[in-house]
């Protein structure tokens, strides 16, 4: 029997909408759930989603990749690629894999929002699909980090992270939460799947992968850009959407959730995607700055369909902008500084030649940031560790949930981005926080921050032991400097040349 | 390195097509992208994960220049497998797909 061609039958097999009789379309996609933004039903039925897919291509292609992916692991598992790698590359993979999988199953969550309460039927479908793709990144991100357990206990936290109070966690989950879970379906197709996986996940998962392959890391590397292939798919369910709600006269919210996806996504992966590839990646190893990813997935190309679909610029841009060169080394400097607080070991990543990197790709770095580590240096050189480690709390974003941190040296310009609302004194790290927590401010304000929760006595005793126990951060987890401080050793070297 | 006022303005550009995840199937799309695009310019950019094959505008990649280049049989959706993400719109067809600006700035 000869098979229909599929754009003969795609149409009419994924157009589902019909008209109820026992119940009201309000009951059938409750407001809050589906997002009606008072568009008719019938409007949203013109939604044609531009990658099709049907069932049976699915569950081909999705074998083919997982064919792929388990046999490159499976080749390379005796090779001992990740005993012999640097500890450097082992930070990477203890971060990626607490911070990521777990939010995978969230977003499977996300997914079946749209696919159940999305009153367009082409949405529904591939959200459908969607929806398998985040259970199968889970599952693939899970697996792969637990050979590593028994040898090392850090890994551990694939599983454990998302279900602590670790910092890093809380703001993970924080930004998550507040674009993919706590949303309606149409919300979730404009900041999950375009705002956040058009930009923001190719960072993590193709510009990683590049320093994967050129550390030798081909099981990370063929991992993490076969789940991106699902990503391609499933984040073009945000266009068309947000095409709709401009035709109907909702540019203003559809930028709006655009605009606050793109920001907290960026402030996330300031700290995530930022130091990895600046700092704890081997030198040799770096396929290109952070800010050279940057520049290509995010200003290059999601910048790019932003325009395209018809949406402007963010407000915010010479913000986002300046902060480029900024922002992430701050938040390496302070992951560093507080690394018992996290499970994995940083990376100081400033030997003489790391550094001439960073000014390479940062002028000015030796000025600003250098001096921060010149004091760090002399502390070590000396013997004085103890002086290297947090005493006291950093000042946390109400909106990031992160430090707020500023470019030292000269140029020393910290700000304190405030607000009161109902009596409380609200701290942001920057003016498109604030302006986030402004638009929505019920819903957020009744967040506490890690620091807020130590304030208000929810950590005790008040000291770092407290803390760490606050976050589930056992002995053998709490995290230290990834090489033990063996970097430090040409610096006392260089004193000793400078003193002969 | 770039300062940030020409970084800022990169997004000034009307580049097209896919992100392949390096392999075979990278390398028969690059030459698909040669052979049903002529007279235009096809840049490779390797990354060595990913090969960035891009042109300006529009690019078409068609089923049966795949299977040439590959040798074998190849059906349209199976360029998933590889495909990890592409600038521009997409157009999925089963003869071929197309990478796309709806607007040129």
């Amino acid at each position: 029997m000869a098979v229909l061609n599929r754009t003969d039958w795609y149409d009419v097999a994924r157009t589902t909408n019909w008209t109820p009789k026992y119940v009201t379309e309000d009951e059938l996609f409750p407001p809050e759930l589906s997002g009606s933004f008072d568009i008719p039903m019938e409007k949203w039925e013109a939604y044609d989603e531009p990658y099709k897919q049907t069932y049976p291509e699915y569950v081909k292609v999705q074998r083919e990749k997982d064919a792929g992916v388990y046999s490159v692991k499976a080749a390379l598992e005796r090779s001992k690629m990740f005993e012999n790698a640097d500890p450097g590359w082992q930070s990477v993979l203890k971060l990626h894999f607490g911070a990521i999988p777990r939010g995978e199953y969230a977003a499977s969550t996300a997914e079946a929002r749209m696919m159940r309460f999305s009153k367009a039927p082409g949405m529904r479908n591939m959200a459908t699909l969607g929806s398998m793709d985040e259970i199968r990144h889970a599952q693939l991100q899970l697996y792969f980090p637990h050979e590593h357990v028994s040898k090392d206990r850090q890994f551990d936290w694939a599983h454990k992270a998302f279900d602590t109070n670790e910092w890093a966690a809380i703001a993970s989950r924080h930004f998550f939460d507040d674009i993919m879970m706590a949303r309606d379906a149409i919300s979730v197709g404009i900041m999950l799947t375009f705002g956040f996986e058009t930009g923001f996940t190719n960072m993590q998962f193709l510009g990683l992968a590049a320093d994967a392959a050129e550390a030798g890391d081909f099981t990370f590397s063929s991992l993490i850009s076969s789940i991106q292939t699902d990503e391609s798919r499933h984040a073009q369910i945000g266009g068309p959407t947000l095409q709709i709600l401009i035709e109907n006269g909702r540019k203003e919210e559809a930028q709006k959730k655009v605009d606050i996806a793109f920001w907290r996504a960026w402030r996330l992966f300031s700290v995530l995607t930022g130091p990895i590839m600046d700092y704890y990646t081997p030198l040799e190893h770096r396929k290109q700055s952070f800010k050279e990813f940057m520049q290509e997935w995010i200003v290059e190309q999601f910048e790019r369909s932003i325009l395209d679909l018809g949406l402007d610029k963010p407000w915010y841009w010479d913000i986002f902008l300046e902060q480029l060169d900024q922002q992430h080394h701050g938040m390496h400097l302070g992951v560093w500084y507080w690394r018992p607080t996290v499970w994995w070991n940083p990376t100081a990543g400033v030997t003489p030649e790391e550094r001439d990197w960073l000014e390479e790709k940062y002028p000015g770095w030796n000025d600003t940031w250098g001096h921060c580590w010149d004091v760090i240096i002399d502390n070590l050189v000396e013997g004085r560790t103890e002086l290297t480690l947090p005493e006291t709390l950093p000042i946390v974003c109400n909106m990031c949930n992160l430090p707020v941190n500023y470019t030292p040296g000269n140029g020393w310009n910290v700000q304190d981005y405030s607000l009161e609302y109902n009596g409380r004194l609200y701290h942001f790290g920057s003016e498109p926080d604030r302006w986030i927590f402004e638009q929505e401010p019920e819903r957020y304000a009744g967040h506490m921050t890690l620091v807020d929760r130590f304030l208000a006595g929810l950590v005790q005793p008040m000291d770092l032991g407290g803390a760490l126990a606050y976050m589930d951060l056992a002995p053998g987890e709490s995290g230290d400097d990834a090489h033990g401080y063996s970097w430090v050793e040409v610096y006392k070297q260089l004193r000793m040349k400078k003193a002969s | 390195m770039t300062s940030n006022t020409e970084v800022g303005a990169e997004y000034l550009n009307n580049r097209v097509g896919p992100v392949m995840r390096a392999g075979e199937l990278a390398e028969a799309v690059a030459e698909a992208a040669r052979e049903d695009n002529p007279g235009k310019e096809i840049r490779v950019d390797d990354k060595r994960a990913y090969l960035r094959i891009d042109t300006d505008d529009e690019m078409i990649i068609r089923r049966t220049t795949i299977e040439q280049a590959l040798g074998r049989p190849f059906n349209m959706p199976e360029l998933e497998i590889d495909l990890s993400s592409f600038s521009g719109r997409i157009q999925t067809n089963p003869d071929y797909v197309r990478f796309y600006f709806a607007k040129r700035v």
